[in-house]
Order: C-alpha cells, then sequence, then structure tokens
C-alpha cells in the first residue's frame, strides 16, 4: 500500500506481521492527516527495532544512539522552535538506556510528541527482557522469569506532571489514531506508549493478549485531573488506554526563545554589543 | 514554513578564515613582586584576588594572578598568588616576596614558598618557631567591624599601604567587587589595614617595579574561562548544554552570564551524554552548539564523539583537564587527557584538537574551534585545563569585528543527498527546512542519501570519505609558533607556554628558543622540519608520561629531554628554571 510519506527504495528490516508496521501506517496518516508538512518534520529515534521507523518515512530524520533520542529532540525543537519534532523509539530505548533522559525531558516540556513502542521484549538483540516485561517472563538471559517490577511509564510521566500522557494499543486502530492527533496538537511534551506485539519474541503479549486485557478509558475520565489519571495508571488488569492526563504549561522553547522562533541558523551575534562587554573587563 | 536567509554560507572551497596577527607578548617585564596570599575557603580569597588585580591594574601595573585550593568549599588552606611587574607576566613563581597568611593553618600550608627574606605577615594570633612573622592584628579588627571575612580587605589595605599606593584607587576596586554586599565594611577594614602600616615602617619591603599606566589602562585583566568564552561567543556559539564540573564550570558561567545579552541557550543536562546529544542536535538543526566538561564527564561522551564522526555533525567540546584517575584530584591541573581526546570514541574517525596558551590564544582559538567543526563537519575538541581556566592575567584589545561570521551550511534542493561522495570528501551540509531537500542523519554506516546499507562497497567508499576529511585537516593544521631561535628547543603545547617563555629570559642562554604547539593534532609533518633540524628538543608538559612527546616520536622527531610533572600544580618558573638549567649545563 502506497503513501506519499513512503521514503523510497528502502526494504523494510521487519519481521512480516511486526507490530510496527501498524504503528510507521499510524504515523504517516496522522501526519498526512494533520497536514504537517514532511519539510518540516523530524523524527529523531535511537537504536532497536522501533528506532528503525524514521528510515522509513520521509521526513527529516535523526538516527542517533541507544537511548539518546530525547535530549537530541529536545536541541532540535530549542534551535528551530518551528519545526515539528517526534522523538520516537521502543521500550528498551527510551525506559531504559535512555531512562535518564526520559525523566528530565518531561521536566523541560519541549513541544515535542515521544512515540514509545511497548511490546515488552527486546528485539533487535533477539528476545531479552525489557523493562516493561512482566514478571516470570522467561528468556534466554532471563532464564528463572524476569524479578524485577515492570516500568510503567505512564505513572512515573505522571509524577512529573507531563502534560500530556497517553497509551494506546495499535490493535485498536482509530482509538490510537484518535490519541495521536491529540499528542500532535497538544503543545508541550506529549508521551504516546503504544502497546505492539513482537511476533517472534513475546509469545504471551501478543494482538490477541493486549486486545483482551486493554480496555479504553471511560468518557468521563477527567483529563485535568493528576490524581484520578495516577489512579487510572496503576491500574494492571485490564489496562486503561486513552489520554490519562492532559495539562498545558509553558515550553521549553517558549521560555527561553521567548517570543522569537527564528531558526537559529538565520542569527549572528552582535559583534559590537561582545565588543562592548569585553571592554568592561 | 518560511524560508530564512543564512547570513554567509561559504563552501569548503572558500579560502580558510584568518585570525588577526598580533605580535607575540614577550615576557618581558624587568621586575616584579611576588604576593602569596593564603586563607580558608570561604574567607574571601577569591573576592581578595578580584580587588587586588584591579586596583594594581589601575594603578599602572602588569598583573598576573593565579590559585591553587582544595576541593572543599569551606575550611582547609588555599593559595591565590599575585605578581605585579613592569611588563608583560603570565606566569607564577613557587617561592615569594611576601605572603599574607589568613590562618595558622594557612601558613603552615605555603611554608615551602618562603624564602628566607620572604616578608611574612599574619594575624596576630599566628606563630611559627622557624619563621618570622610580622603580626597584624587582622582578626580583631575584622571582628571589630563585625565579620571574620573582613580579614580579606584589611589585607589588602596592609598591601596598599605597605608600597604606599593610591588608597582611592583600592577603594574604588573595593566599591566595585564589594558593591551591595557590605562595601562600607570593607573599606572600613581595608583603611583600618593601611592605617597600621604606619607602624610598620622598618619593614624591608622589595621594590615595587615602574608603574606603567600609559600600558595598562588600555589592557583587559581576565581569566582563562572568560578568555575562552568571548572565543567561542566570536565563534557564534548559541547554545551550551554542559553538566557542571570543575575545572569547567567556569565557562559554563560565563556563557550564562552572557544569555542575558544574546540569543544563546544555557542548559544544565542531566548527564553528560545528554550534554554531547544536545549539541549534535543543535548543530543538525543548525544551531552552533558546544560542551564544557573535564575528564571524567568527556568520558560519557566517548559514543556521542562516535556519533558525531559518523554522521559528520560538528560539535565544539570544551575539555578542561584535571588530574585524574576516575575523581583524582579535582580542584588541580594536569595535561593528561591528550591521549583521552584523541582516541575517545569507537571507530575511525577525525577530530580536530586545540590547546591555547595564553588569552589571546583562548580567543582565536575559541573563535576558530566553531569555525572548524562547521567547516569539515568534524568534532572539535578544546584543550583548557585548571591552571589556564582560573589565572588572571592582562591582554590587549581584541577587535571582535576581524572575526568573520561563517554558517558553512546550504540550502536544500529536492535531490539533495546529506553525504554525497565529493573530491574533498565533504558534502553540502543541510538542514532541516532550509530548502526543499530532506536531511537523513545516520549513526549507522550509510549511502550518500543517509539511509543504512550493509553494502561493502559503499562502506569503503564512506571509510575513504572519512579519511579524507582527517587529510583535509591535517593540511590545514596550524603551524607551531617559533619564538627566538638557536640549537636548543623548548617545545610546550597548551597551557604552558608563557611558563617556558619566562624560563627562557630567565636563564638567557642564546641557545635557548621556544616551539609552541597550540593545534596538537592531527600534526602536520612538514610543520615539525624546524625539530628535525634542530641539535636538541626538550620538552616541557605537565603530565606523568609525555603525551605529546609520544606523537612528536611517532612522527620522527627526536626529543633528547623531557620535564614532566604530575603533582596537581602547574609549573612554576623558579623551579622549571632549575630542572632546565640542569639539562643545559651538560649540552655541548
Amino acid at each position: 500500500m502506497k503513501h506519499p510519506l513512503d521514503r523510497t527504495d528502502t526494504n523494510i528490516a521487519w519481521c512480516p506481521g511486526c507490530g510496527n508496521f501498524g504503528i510507521l501506517r499510524l504515523l504517516k496518516e496522522v501526519l498526512t492527516e494533520l497536514e504537517l508538512d514532511s519539510q518540516d518534520t523530524v523524527i529523531v529515534s535511537g537504536i532497536g527495532q522501533a528506532s528503525k521507523t524514521p528510515y522509513y518515512i520521509n521526513t527529516h530524520m535523526f538516527g542517533g544512539l541507544h537511548g539518546r533520542a530525547l535530549p537530541v529532540a529536545t536541541s532540535i525543537k530549542f534551535s528551530n522552535p518551528l519545526l515539528n519534532v517526534i522523538a520516537e523509539g521502543g521500550d528498551g530505548d527510551m525506559y531504559g538506556e535512555g531512562g535518564n533522559h526520559f525523566m528530565h525531558t518531561i521536566r523541560r516540556n519541549p513541544n515535542i510528541v515521544h512515540i514509545v513502542h511497548n511490546n515488552m521484549v527486546y528485539g533487535l538483540t533477539k528476545g531479552q527482557a525489557s523493562p516493561t516485561s512482566q514478571k516470570g517472563f522467561t528468556t534466554a538471559v532471563q532464564t528463572e522469569g524476569v524479578k524485577s517490577e515492570p516500568f510503567n511509564p505512564i505513572s512515573v510521566a505522571l509524577a512529573l506532571k507531563a502534560g500530556f500522557v497517553s497509551r494506546v494499543n495499535i490493535g485498536n486502530y482509530s482509538h490510537a489514531k484518535t490519541v495521536l492527533k491529540e499528542a500532535f496538537l497538544h503543545k508541550g511534551y506529549a508521551l504516546v506508549d503504544i502497546f505492539q506485539p513482537c511476533v517472534v519474541f513475546n509469545k504471551i503479549n501478543t494482538y490477541k493478549w493486549f486486545n483482551d486485557c486493554t480496555y479504553e478509558l471511560e468518557s468521563n475520565h477527567e483529563k485535568s485531573n493528576l490524581i484520578s489519571a495516577m489512579s487510572k495508571a496503576l491500574e494492571e488488569a485490564p489496562i486503561p488506554i486513552g489520554i490519562f492526563y492532559q495539562h498545558e504549561h509553558q515550553t521549553f522553547e517558549k521560555s527561553i526563545r521567548k517570543n522569537t522562533e527564528n531558526a537559529l541558523y538565520s542569527l549572528t551575534h552582535d559583534l559590537k554589543k561582545m565588543q562592548t562587554l569585553f571592554e568592561r573587563y | 514554513m518560511k524560508n530564512v536567509a543564512v547570513p554567509f554560507q561559504p563552501t569548503i572551497s572558500t579560502p580558510p578564515v584568518s585570525v588577526p596577527k598580533y605580535e607575540e607578548v614577550a615576557q618581558s617585564h624587568t621586575s616584579s613582586v611576588s604576593i602569596l596570599i593564603a586563607g580558608a575557603a570561604g574567607k574571601g580569597l577569591k573576592s581578595l584576588e578580584n580587588v587586588l588585580s584591579d586596583a594594581f591594574k589601575q594603578s599602572g601595573y602588569f598583573v598576573f594572578s593565579t590559585k591553587e585550593y582544595m576541593s572543599r568549599v569551606r575550611g582547609g588552606s588555599n593559595t591565590t598568588l599575585l605578581r605585579i611587574s613592569d611588563g608583560p607576566v603570565n606566569a607564577p613563581c613557587w617561592h615569594v616576596d611576601i605572603c599574607i597568611a589568613l590562618d595558622a593553618d594557612a601558613l603552615t600550608h605555603v611554608q615551602e614558598r618562603l624564602r628566607d627574606d620572604t616578608i611574612v605577615l599574619a594575624d596576630d594570633e599566628v606563630t611559627h618557631e622557624h619563621i618570622s612573622i610580622t603580626n597584624v592584628p587582622m582578626l580583631k579588627v575584622a571582628k571589630e567591624i563585625g565579620n571574620v571575612n573582613y580579614m580579606n580587605s584589611y589585607a589588602s589595605g596592609i598591601l596598599f599601604g605597605l608600597f604606599g599606593l593610591d588608597k582611592n584607587i583600592l577603594t574604588q576596586s573595593i566599591s566595585t567587587f564589594f558593591h551591595e554586599k557590605s562595601e562600607q565594611e570593607n573599606k572600613e577594614s581595608m583603611l583600618k589595614g593601611l592605617e597600621h602600616t604606619k607602624s610598620l615602617i622598618n619593614l624591608q619591603l622589595p621594590k615595587l617595579p615602574k608603574p606603567l599606566p600609559h600600558l595598562t589602562e588600555s589592557m583587559h585583566l581576565m581569566d582563562g574561562s572568560s578568555a575562552s568564552g568571548f572565543g567561542f561567543l566570536a565563534g557564534g556559539c548559541n547554545m551550551i548544554t554542559s553538566y557542571p564540573m570543575s575545572p569547567s564550570t567556569g565557562v559554563l558561567n560565563f556563557m550564562a552570564s552572557m544569555s542575558k545579552e544574546f540569543t544563546l541557550l544555557v542548559e544544565q543536562s542531566e548527564d553528560e551524554i545528554a550534554s554531547l546529544n544536545m549539541v549534535l542536535g543543535g548543530w543538525y538543526s543548525g544551531a552552533r552548539a558546544m560542551t564544557s566538561t573535564s575528564g571524567g564527564g568527556f568520558a560519557l561522551m566517548s559514543e556521542a564523539i562516535s556519533l558525531a564522526g559518523v554522521s559528520e555533525i560538528p560539535v565544539v567540546i570544551y575539555l578542561a583537564q584535571r588530574p585524574g584517575p576516575a575523581t583524582g584530584l579535582p580542584t588541580r591541573t594536569e595535561q593528561g587527557d591528550l591521549n583521552l581526546a584523541i582516541h575517545s570514541g569507537h571507530g575511525y574517525f577525525g577530530r580536530i584538537i586545540l590547546a591555547p596558551g595564553d588569552l589571546q590564544e583562548c580567543i582565536d582559538y575559541g573563535y576558530l574551534a566553531f569555525e572548524l567543526a562547521d567547516r569539515y563537519q568534524t568534532p572539535v575538541i578544546y584543550l583548557s585545563d585548571q591552571y589556564l581556566a582560573d589565572s588572571i592575567g592582562m591582554l590587549k584589545t581584541v577587535d571582535f569585528s576581524h572575526y568573520e561570521q561563517r554558517r558553512y551550511i546550504q540550502p536544500t534542493t529536492h535531490s539533495y543527498n546529506r553525504y554525497t561522495l565529493t573530491d574533498t570528501g565533504i558534502s553540502p551540509r543541510g538542514v532541516p527546512s532550509l530548502g526543499e531537500g530532506i536531511v537523513v542523519s545516520s549513526s549507522h554506516e550509510h549511502d550518500e542519501r543517509g539511509q543504512s546499507t550493509e553494502s561493502y562497497q559503499i562502506r569503503e567508499k564512506m571509510v575513504e570519505k572519512r579519511k579524507q576529511k582527517i587529510a583535509l585537516t591535517v593540511l590545514e593544521a596550524y603551524k607551531p609558533k617559533v619564538m627566538g631561535e638557536g640549537n636548543i628547543a623548548l617545545i610546550s603545547w597548551g597551557s604552558t607556554k608563557c611558563i617556558v617563555s619566562e624560563v627562557i629570559k630567565m636563564i638567557d642562554d642564546p641557545r635557548l628558543f621556544h616551539v609552541h604547539f597550540m593545534w596538537v593534532y592531527p600534526l602536520n609533518p612538514d610543520h615539525l622540519d624546524i625539530l628535525k633540524a634542530t641539535q636538541t628538543n626538550i620538552i616541557i608538559e605537565n603530565n606523568v608520561t609525555g603525551d605529546f612527546e609520544s606523537i612528536l616520536k611517532n612522527h620522527g622527531i627526536a626529543i633528547a629531554h623531557k620535564i614532566l610533572q604530575s603533582n596537581g600544580f602547574n609549573f612554576f618558573t623558579d623551579q622549571l628554571k632549575v630542572e632546565l638549567k640542569k639539562i643545559i649545563k651538560d649540552i655541548v
């Protein structure tokens, strides 16, 4: 199925049936429907199966290091506030290797969309546990099953008062699309944690499992109430999906750039002013 | 999005920038007086250093000051050395003419630096069985005025009084540095110190040199951190993302103070990994970004340097060295990270390493760091150290209009490829939203578009491309500065420059001359001919193994002698003189 945002002459390296295909399609459709110009859009990713996404979609891209997409995305947004900036990667990339950046990017609140493909397993390195793997999940490394508590990105983001906190299931495509669109429209940091199955390495958390174990947040859920968002975030069986919390506050780039949005590449410093400041010494 | 213009878009074929050529400042003073002030952390040594440097400069003297301090916020024993002279002086000495000790521990701390004829002033309560002390009631007076911390201003009054200098100048300096915080009390304490010197007329003081206000008036007093910072600003720096770490924090503070004046993001990152990744994101989208750090933080940046290498994104790293391993001596100095800077990051890619040696070079090479990073799309590591960053000296006015503002980025067309193969190895660098093209930056081996590839043919081409860039930077390498002529070369790099210059003048042996490197990597072999032709090469390095010596040896340069040190101090001119004399007396 061709799409205008397809990057041409690429050979997609995902396994047949991978949940990433759905997320790729979702992102292309949302960008198109929101009329976000590909020339004004940058996708930053790290390393992992999910982080291959920007290589298959024809926007600007920054393929970076494992876990490090968020600091890159933050400074891109600052350097040119008119760009639409997306940081995208998997649960290992964003919550494991890049966990520190996850916390501090939320604190900064740059106006970016943070998409995390969450399949509860490592794909690229062939089947080890991820930070979100459930207890007891056995792998070639975790031979007696995962012993650690799974990482809950939703409650962590809420504890840091992230401005937009959401989770979707790629198996519930139309709901996922609605939420991702809202994330792009939100002014500030927006987390979209996407449940997706790994059809090769995770035989537990399948399409069917995600469909059976999730439910859409009730229409009367108060998105502006942090406490009720947190109580929803802590529900484990079934797991709620949707927008848990939304609250706009001043963005990182706005707080520093004030009312100017010129790309930094267009600016030079005032050398006369520099001379005056030097003369004070 | 509307496209906005880029100020000036040169390409790799545009000739390199030149920085203003200035006359090399010889260490040409005829006499100088050294003053060592010692006291605990938190007792205002830094303020005293600022006040006295300013006041002596305003009185017509050339001033240099440097400090050594412990890694603690309060207590311990720290020192500030001031040298006052009638000509440029930019190096520290070990033995001093005058010492002011604010407490007994301080006196013990500095006793090795006292000669028999050193005048030692200390509080009434300080005694020492071997050191002859002139006691002054500084603690008592400070307490009477209201706070023991006014002792520092008392000491400044003592010095001005003993030398019979104009107290109005000192009063003005105190106003400048203490305005809004106990200005009156500090002035009162200073005046009490000044008054007290009337009872000290029998002290045999060293003679102050002749003041030369017509020369010093137009000069500027600043530390190495500030000079580096001005250089980075001149280079167009508009983003600095750093995690604080001594002794690099001076630059971060300076840039933060400048963020009120210029469009300049100063962000304290969560860790050094984030710091350099933010720098990469900044340059990718058109900013001129840098980070500041020291060895431990730099070690955390290794993977991101490697990313800069493969994705050909410029980065500038200010690396202020301190002694390791690990935490080492956090507040002290060493030239110990050259090999780390050269070899950090996995894989094969180029980089440029600059090491300024004085304030003027701090500015010039700060500017050039950004210019070179942008021109060659490569990491530039700017090596300073605690000694250079924290020492205060004087420099002539710099004309900032001479620093040409370039931006090596090109508007893109629809068919733009980020990694286009070219004759030079440099591909035109586009940034998102400037033009029609899509900018693909990749950490993988990639084709010209930036798309990941495992084709061995493309891999070979891209390896060759990155190798070509290294060859280009070798061609652009700046020659070492050669000062004087003779058949014994004293080789320095980075912060030891002015110490070596002064020692050459002190020894006054016509065989000695000075070869100073501020571009330390990669070297252009043609620039080393002078060392091949010299009878005896002696290298001076503040590290344990002679890191730069190894590089020179790899280029076939014979180094007959090396003077190395790794005790946490900078070199001192009088000590280095003794070491050098021992070596050269046997050279025929």
